[in-house]
């Protein structure tokens, strides 16, 4: 399924690894501003075909397109390049750095990118005004709460402007307040910047925020449009 | 309250205490590859230092048997032939030492007087006239070398037993030789070996070498077995924290972690033992220094192995504990302190201060007064220790006081320098071991400099003008021609200045005097050639006869010489060289004998007194004339030297032959440098090693955080240059530190022997560059396995 207009395209994506198939043909869609959840049970292959629509596991077979390049034809620094400039990418946990306080971790991707210290933390901090944490931007991320810290992730993730944001499990370690609250700034903020997100998630309520679903069951895409 | 009930809580706490540390080592080694390779870990990093303590505290012990052993085969107390009679258990014994490229054979020849004759330690029987015993090791060189066999062509008859060798490569025989080797007073009458070890005192200098050597040598090690004992720390305050899920209260957890410490402690101090047993047989086969060791001459004393067994466990032990006050394990995780408590200054400075205060009251005296030798000793040495402890234990706070200024500049450099501010401890303790071992290496070459001074002295003697000389006691002067002309006719020889001297007295002295106090002049007799080489000679030809004057002080007579043209000279001399009256010998300097200065011959020496050509004076006329060669050899020839010696060897056994150096050094200095150049080598590379372990573990424990860095789509070459800031800026300040402390060190051990302040700048730079190969490496080693932990695989976690 290639529909007119997408941003980002599978296409009969398979990966295993070493005798466990992951992905046995999946395939995906998203438009630009469009918020998609990935769900399905534990183990189903739902992380690997994130990881394979961001460009960070190549597959066995199949193609990604971005934007009309095919991502498994690029070298390793192309797609680091890419991921760099028009990815961005929030996680479960365990995504921070501990050693910069919470302005620097959110700037560190304009930085990376060459952006000018000055510069970055005053970009970096103007999404974390947007995002309600910019009270914490001195702390490092252990004297924060988890909700601030997936919140200071999140405004991480947003800070280059993303085209497509990846977010996988994002409120999976938070309660449901939290979790909530971080879902409105994220879906909020990505659709304020027209960012596609493709959403990994397990939890019915967190895929409420999304405009499709995708079910992934041992290792195949189905597409959940109409169905809902 | 019954006796029991008052005992049972202390067995109480004994079985709790037994029980978690039990439990502890269980978790060392059950938990899995994981556990087990934490546990190997420390055993060998710990075993690695146990097998250096154990070679420390062997060492005093196998130079001590070498000693006892060197001693029980001397004859050096022992006087001249004279002093003993002769008798049926007397031996004639003389030195008939050799060197065989390069490799020193200690040898000596002998001949008996009787049937029951002193045998050799190690020997059985004294060989016969033409039968020679020889160590295993000469036996192998003379089987290997046909130019050897030439040299030393007594028959063997026996290999020397290990009692009478100081080491397995011991080069060293004894042969049986006939009794005329020993005319002219060559050698000593023995009847037994051996004489009491030399306790001769030692260089001060050289004494503060010792002490600081040992100091700089062992300190390090001493860290580096605490850092092994903290090894897979993080992991195991995770696992922790699982033990207090379950219930386990805080006290418990630390004796839990303590049993683990001490499980890898005590395999550590097994693999340590049985290393060293391996090692040490490695070790006879080695040849350090010049010298071998027997390998069951490497044995630790009782006293030592025995701290070294309590210390190294209950030190690993303290260390987990120490390491385990800055968090706090909760059933939840591990909570480290968020803001580290600041670290005090005041009793790091103290270390150095108190080290400073002990050494500055030794400046000018150390080694003087020999009654107090031992606690001028401990005094310099806990000083040394102090001021060295003091450095490393300054090192974490200047790390945390420096690192806290960084913060601007590019992504991996704030990368590192936020990872150190967060957590500069673990840095700092690797890097203190280097501290200690550069900062003590730049304090011992400080004293080096001016041990060099004193101990390597010029020789003056001029190897480029000849490589070689000789000195045999003569007959007569046929024998002196006939030696020149062997020389001559050795191959590689390509020239030779040979002299026969002897000595006279004034005829008719003016001045009335004992005859034993009668001055006497040297007679050298030379061709021109040799001559020009021994003075200043506008002219020469055979006939011709010169008075040289010394042309330094050194060779000038305390009073004015007889020694003038036209002087009648009297040339019978009895053996004291004392002028024999009835009878004498008379020769006249001719009137037309030129004044002429003397030119230092290439031995080294000058020869004031008669200069005579073969044409002016008989060879044969000189009493107990002395042949002495100088032998320039051909460069193009590559055993010429073995071929001289070899010639040498043909005319007498005892013959005086020796290399031409323009310096020399004492055996005690170069051992003492080759010391600290291996020692210091095998520091840093200790220390090297406990910092890429340091390295990979941090990155192990980083491994998720590394793929998302990697996701978000980090260059490797950022992380890379991050590794390598956050090893190089605690090296760089630890060695910033090491080079002031090693400076002052140096300053206070110069005052103690005197010396004046000199500073061995291509050493420093030696260190400091041994220091950034240390940075470089494990940046190096660590960087294939942080692009491994770099991989997407990190994020999946199913």
């Amino acid at each position: 399924m290639t529909p007119a207009g997408s941003l980002l395209i599978a296409d009969g994506l398979h990966k295993a690894y070493g005798r466990t198939p992951a992905l046995d043909g999946a395939h995906f869609s998203i438009h630009p501003g469009e918020v998609v959840a990935v769900m399905g049970p534990s183990g189903s292959g739902k992380s690997t075909l994130l990881h394979c629509l961001a460009g960070i596991v190549t597959p066995d077979s199949g193609a990604v397109h971005y934007g009309g390049r095919d991502l498994s034809k690029m070298s390793d620094a192309q797609r680091s390049s890419l991921r760099r400039g028009e990815f961005g990418f929030v996680f479960q946990f365990g995504q921070l750095v501990p050693e910069l306080n919470c302005v620097e971790n959110v700037a560190l991707p304009l930085r990376l990118n060459g952006v000018k210290r000055k510069e970055a933390e005053a970009r970096a901090l103007t999404w974390m005004e947007r995002l309600e944490v910019a009270d914490v931007r001195a702390k490092r991320p252990g004297e924060v709460s988890g909700g601030q810290g997936q919140r200071v992730a999140v405004a991480r993730s947003l800070v280059t402007g993303p085209r497509v944001l990846f977010a996988d499990e994002p409120t999976g370690a938070l309660d449901s307040l939290n979790g909530e609250r971080v879902m409105e700034l994220l879906t909020e903020a990505a659709r304020e910047t027209r960012a596609a997100v493709v959403l990994v998630t397990h939890e019915a309520r967190v895929a409420a925020y999304s405009d499709r679903e995708v079910v992934v069951r041992d290792g195949k895409a189905r597409d959940m449009a109409g169905v809902r | 309250m019954t006796d029991q009930e008052t005992a049972a809580p202390s067995r109480g706490a004994f079985a709790r205490w037994t029980a978690d540390l039990a439990m502890g080592a269980r978790f060392a080694v059950t938990g899995g590859r994981e556990s087990w390779a934490r546990t190997i870990m420390t055993a060998v990093g710990v075993g690695l230092g146990v097998v250096l303590l154990l070679f420390a505290s062997s060492a005093p012990n196998a130079y001590e048997l070498r000693e006892d052993r060197g001693a029980a085969r001397s004859t050096f107390d022992t006087g001249t032939l004279d002093e003993l009679k002769a008798g049926p258990d007397t031996l004639r014994v003389a030195d008939a030492n050799t060197t065989f490229r390069s490799e020193d054979i200690e040898g000596k020849v002998l001949a008996p007087d009787g049937n029951q004759p002193p045998e050799p330690p190690g020997v059985n029987r004294v060989p016969a006239p033409g039968e020679m015993w020889v160590s295993p090791a000469l036996k192998k060189l003379l089987a290997d070398n046909e130019l050897l066999r030439e040299r030393l062509s007594y028959r063997v008859v026996g290999t020397i037993g290990d009692s009478g060798l100081s080491g397995p490569a011991d080069l060293r025989y004894y042969a049986g030789v006939d009794g005329a080797v020993f005319k002219h007073d060559k050698g000593q009458r023995i009847d037994h070996w051996g004489t009491q070890p030399s306790n001769g005192p030692i260089n001060p200098g050289v004494l503060l070498l010792v002490i600081v050597g040992c100091v700089v040598l062992l300190l390090p090690v001493l860290i580096f077995i605490a850092t092994a004992a903290r090894f897979g720390g993080e992991r195991r305050d995770r696992r922790l924290a699982a033990l207090r899920l379950v219930g386990a209260d805080s006290h418990m957890t630390r004796r839990v972690a303590a049993g683990e410490s001490l499980c890898g402690s005590l395999l550590g101090l097994l693999t340590g033992g049985l290393l060293f047993l391996g090692v040490r047989e490695l070790a006879s086969k080695v040849v350090l220094f010049d010298a071998s060791f027997f390998a069951a001459d490497i044995r630790p004393s009782v006293p030592l192995a025995l701290l070294i067994a309590v210390v190294v466990p209950a030190s690993a032990v303290v260390v987990t504990l120490i390491a385990l006050r800055g968090i706090a394990i909760e059933p939840l995780g591990v909570v480290r302190n968020a803001t580290p408590r600041r670290r005090r200054l005041w009793w790091r400075l103290l270390l150095p201060v108190l080290g400073i205060g002990l050494l500055l009251p030794l400046a000018g005296g150390f080694g003087a007064n020999s009654s107090s030798g031992d606690r001028e000793i401990y005094q310099a040495a806990a000083g040394a220790v102090l001021l060295l402890v003091g450095i490393t234990a300054l090192l974490p706070w200047l790390v945390e006081a420096v690192v806290e200024k960084f913060g601007k500049g590019p992504v991996p450099w704030q990368l590192a320098t936020r990872r150190l501010q967060l957590s500069s401890g673990t840095a700092a303790r690797a890097v203190s071991g280097i501290t200690v071992a550069v900062a003590g290496a730049i304090a011992i070459q400080m004293l080096f400099a001016t041990v060099e001074d004193d101990q390597t002295r010029s020789t003056g003697q001029d190897p480029f003008r000849a490589q070689m000389a000789a000195t045999l006691q003569v007959d007569n002067g046929n024998q002196a021609a006939a030696t020149f002309a062997k020389y001559r006719a050795t191959k590689g020889v390509r020239q030779v200045l040979g002299t026969t001297s002897g000595y006279a007295a004034e005829a008719h002295p003016k001045k009335k005097r004992a005859t034993e106090d009668s001055p006497t002049e040297s007679i050298t007799v030379a061709d021109c050639a040799t001559l020009r080489e021994m003075a200043r000679l506008r002219h020469c030809s055979d006939g011709d006869v010169f008075v040289a004057e010394a042309s330094s002080d050194m060779y000038a007579p305390d009073e004015p010489s007889f020694l003038k043209p036209g002087v009648q000279l009297n040339l019978r001399l009895d053996g004291d060289g004392v002028p024999v009256t009835k009878n004498p010998k008379l020769w006249t300097v001719p009137r037309s004998a030129e004044v002429v200065k003397t030119k230092t011959d290439p031995q080294g020496s000058e020869n004031p007194g008669v200069l005579a050509t073969p044409g002016a004076l008989e060879v044969s006329r000189l009493t107990d004339p002395t042949a002495q060669v100088m032998l320039v050899l051909d460069p193009r020839v590559p055993d010429a030297q073995e071929y001289a010696w070899n010639t040498s060897a043909t005319l007498s056994p005892t013959m005086d032959v020796y290399t031409l150096t323009s310096t020399s050094e004492t055996n005690q200095f170069a051992t003492l440098r080759k010391a600290l150049l291996i020692g210091a080598t095998a520091t840093l590379l200790l220390i090297g090693a406990s910092m890429i372990v340091s390295t990979l573990e941090q990155l192990r424990e980083r491994k998720r955080l590394l793929s998302v860095l990697v996701a978000f789509g980090t260059r490797r070459a950022t992380l890379s240059w991050s590794v390598l800031w956050q090893t190089a800026v605690p090296v760089v300040l630890g060695l910033a530190l090491s080079i002031a402390g090693g400076l002052a060190l140096g300053t206070l051990l110069l005052k103690m022997v005197n010396e004046p302040w000199t500073v061995d700048w291509a050493s420093l730079s030696l260190m400091t560059g041994v220091g950034a190969g240390v940075i470089v490496l494990v940046t190096l080693v660590s960087l294939p396995p942080l692009w491994r932990m770099m991989r997407p695989e990190g994020l999946r976690t199913e």
